[in-house]
């Protein structure tokens, strides 16, 4: 029999039986809408996670804490009173960092010792007043909302929701808080205050120039008073009323550059292993990467039950077929199809009932998904939106190669369903299915 | 149109396994046919006619001797050569007419001629013409529950001649029918028979040794003379 005949008659016998057909395919269309929908579902929780940590900052970036308590058995030679209990952030391990392999940069970072606020006029706001040793906050992936991102002695950088955090202390209950100010290139006083032991507070201030607002990364960075290391050095010796050798006894944190996304990860698990406690968002990508193939896979599960159910009526309806068009099968042999055209037949049949609900499940599945994001969309940005997160830019998101993938899939199950019915139609004696009544 | 000479059984037997019992439907029945010829094969039910029919047709397989018709060697056959033989070499038409019923009269004369590739103008085109000779000019279109029985035997009829074969195997085609039908099938069937097609009539109905040319007795699975038919079967028979 020829291709194109044989594609003819498949047509032609599933255009004879409709009703019975398109209620076949229904289960395939459930089966197959619920396999798209639900990985576009899965993939589009995976975007927008992936959009949210992408504006974490640099995914090469590596931050680096003093290394755990260590047992004081553990310890080489006596530290004496008063030595650090954990494995310190000085000079010796930075040259120890920076002798791994795919290292391109080191950052000491040093943290405000004591209580601050920050004050613009008659405003006033809080941020965590952070010091590192750079010219410029983009070699840590930073933009600026505003302003620039360089960085000189006395200037300051404001995080993204700092520059949100400001109040008017004076202002009257249900009187309207004042918009967040306009601070690129205006002078603000930073005031640290210590207790004397007496219980004192004492202040002090300290006035820097705001050169820039970073760009939101719903991260630590968004709370940030990002100052030079120098300019923050004596504020911090003033705050606790010693001066502080951070090269011998350790910085706070070192924000470690890895030459590539691919050796974060790697290097990440060798600073550890030296002691330290290291963290990078890649590691939460590639978390969260695994997560979502599992949730993936759970969902795409859930699916392939209901396309299972709808493979098993394919089956039935194909057997039932065959019985009641024993005669048919009978006599087409007796007119010449050979065994092979008679399977070809009946498999091609099972997997057009497939492809059909395929295309139906592809069509109602996409468009459903389409539908969920136009509604789920605009609630949940309104809930992100009062929240104080980022509103997500997608909720179901479909792949491209998903639709093709499903209805491909979708007749292959029609096609693995028709098997058996079809080998025993083609099977059949000649005599006995003539005589069959 | 092809002449392929004699058809030959050589100790053929065909068994079938009723329940238990072993039962011999064919036992080892030897029979000569001519070319071009009307044969009739006479028989009670349960003689094994019928089986006889489908063993020459190339539908069943001999438990064993041989089948040879033409240059065709049956019981050597695999089941596509076998699949070949059906679509080339025989048109078959049944008691029950064996008409798929959602097609038209058209659609059923086509029917064959998708398996034996014939592209698909011609094969309306064909199709239209025998159905044409067989007198349904005007019931192209009609399924077969909107045809008498006659008609519906003339479609199988248009059917079987569809890929010109040389050998006609006919089962009990007047059994359906009315006295006035079964007359004009077998009128039909001697035509084809002066066209110089091979016939094979397997029938109770006695009207038709008027149009054979050769009459075979079958008698339990076995070819007999006129004489032993008649004197064993005569009491059985209408």
């Amino acid at each position: 029999m020829k291709l194109l005949d044989l594609l003819r008659m498949i047509l032609d016998n599933l255009n004879r039986r409709k009703s019975r057909v398109a209620l076949t395919a229904v289960g395939v269309v459930i089966g197959t809408a619920s396999v798209v929908l639900l990985i576009s579902f899965a993939n589009g929780m995976q975007q927008n996670t992936a959009n949210q940590i992408g504006n974490m900052g640099d995914l090469t970036t590596i931050f680096v804490y003093p290394g755990a308590p260590m047992e004081v058995g553990a310890r080489s030679g006596g530290g004496g009173m008063g030595a650090p209990l954990e494995k310190p952030l000085n000079n010796e391990a930075i040259e120890q960092i920076s002798t791994l392999p795919g290292v391109s940069q080191i950052i000491p970072r040093v943290d405000l010792m004591g209580g601050s606020m920050i004050k613009f006029g008659k405003l006033e706001a809080w941020a965590s007043v952070v010091g590192l040793p750079i010219q410029d906050a983009s070699v840590l992936g930073y933009t600026a909302k505003e302003g620039t991102t360089q960085l000189e002695r006395g200037t300051a950088i404001l995080g993204g929701w700092a520059v949100k955090n400001f109040y008017d202390p004076s202002m009257r209950p249900g009187q309207e808080p004042p918009p967040p100010p306009d601070l690129a290139g205006q002078q603000v006083r930073v005031v640290i205050f210590k207790y004397s032991e007496d219980g004192q507070e004492i202040r002090k201030t300290y006035s820097f120039r705001i050169v820039g607002v970073l760009a939101e990364t719903q991260a630590e960075a968004d709370s940030w008073l990002l100052v030079r290391m120098d300019d923050l050095i004596p504020m911090n010796e003033w705050a606790t009323g010693q001066r502080a050798n951070y090269k011998r006894n350790g910085y706070h944190q070192l924000i470690v550059k890895a030459d590539g996304v691919d050796t974060v990860v790697e290097l990440t698990k060798q600073i550890t292993e030296m002691g330290y406690m290291a963290w990078t968002p890649q590691g939460i990508v590639q978390g969260m990467n695994s997560l979502f193939t599992i949730i993936q896979v759970i969902f795409g599960g859930i699916g392939a039950i209901a396309l299972l159910v709808a493979a098993i009526g394919i089956a039935n309806t194909m057997t039932m077929a065959i019985l009641e068009r024993t005669r048919e099968i009978g006599l087409m042999k007796a007119i010449g199809a050979s065994n092979r055209d008679v399977l070809s037949i009946f498999l091609g049949e099972a997997a057009g009932i497939g492809l059909v609900g395929g295309l139906g499940g592809v069509l109602f599945g996409w468009g459903g998904g389409k539908m969920l994001n136009l509604v789920l969309l605009q609630t949940l940005t309104t809930q992100a939106a009062e929240n104080g997160g980022l509103p997500p830019t997608v909720v179901v998101y479909t792949p491209a190669w998903l639709p093709f993938f499903a209805v491909l899939f979708a007749a292959a199950i029609g096609l693995l369903s028709g098997l058996y019915p079809a080998l025993r139609a083609a099977t059949l004696e000649p005599v006995t299915a003539l005589k069959y009544e | 149109m092809e002449t392929h000479g004699l058809i030959l059984t050589k100790r053929l037997v065909k068994a079938f396994k009723m329940g238990q019992q072993k039962v011999l439907a064919v036992n080892g029945l030897e029979i000569q046919i001519q070319s071009n010829s009307f044969t009739a094969i006479m028989g009670p039910s349960g003689s094994g006619k019928s089986t006889l029919l489908y063993l020459l047709g190339g539908l069943d397989r001999p438990t064993s001797g041989s089948i040879i018709v033409g240059e065709s060697i049956l019981d050597h056959m695999d089941e596509n050569e076998l699949a070949a033989y059906r679509r080339q070499k025989v048109g078959f038409i049944f008691q029950s007419f064996n008409l798929v019923q959602s097609m038209t009269a058209l659609e059923n004369v086509e029917f064959p001629m998708w398996f034996s590739g014939v592209p698909p103008k011609y094969r309306r085109q064909r199709a239209g013409e025998l159905l044409k000779r067989v007198g349904l000019e005007d019931r192209l279109l009609h399924r077969p529950a909107e045809l008498s029985g006659g008609q519906q035997q003339r479609v199988a009829i248009a059917r079987a001649l569809v890929n010109d074969p040389a050998l006609i195997l006919a089962d009990e085609p007047t059994g359906n029918l009315d006295t006035q039908s079964g007359q004009n099938i077998m009128q039909l069937l001697s035509e084809l028979h002066r066209d110089g097609k091979t016939i094979l009539v397997v029938s109770h109905d006695t009207r038709m040794l008027r149009y054979a040319t050769d009459v075979i007795y079958i008698l339990d699975g076995r070819a007999v003379s006129e004489m032993e038919y008649r004197s064993n079967s005569e009491p059985s028979m209408q």
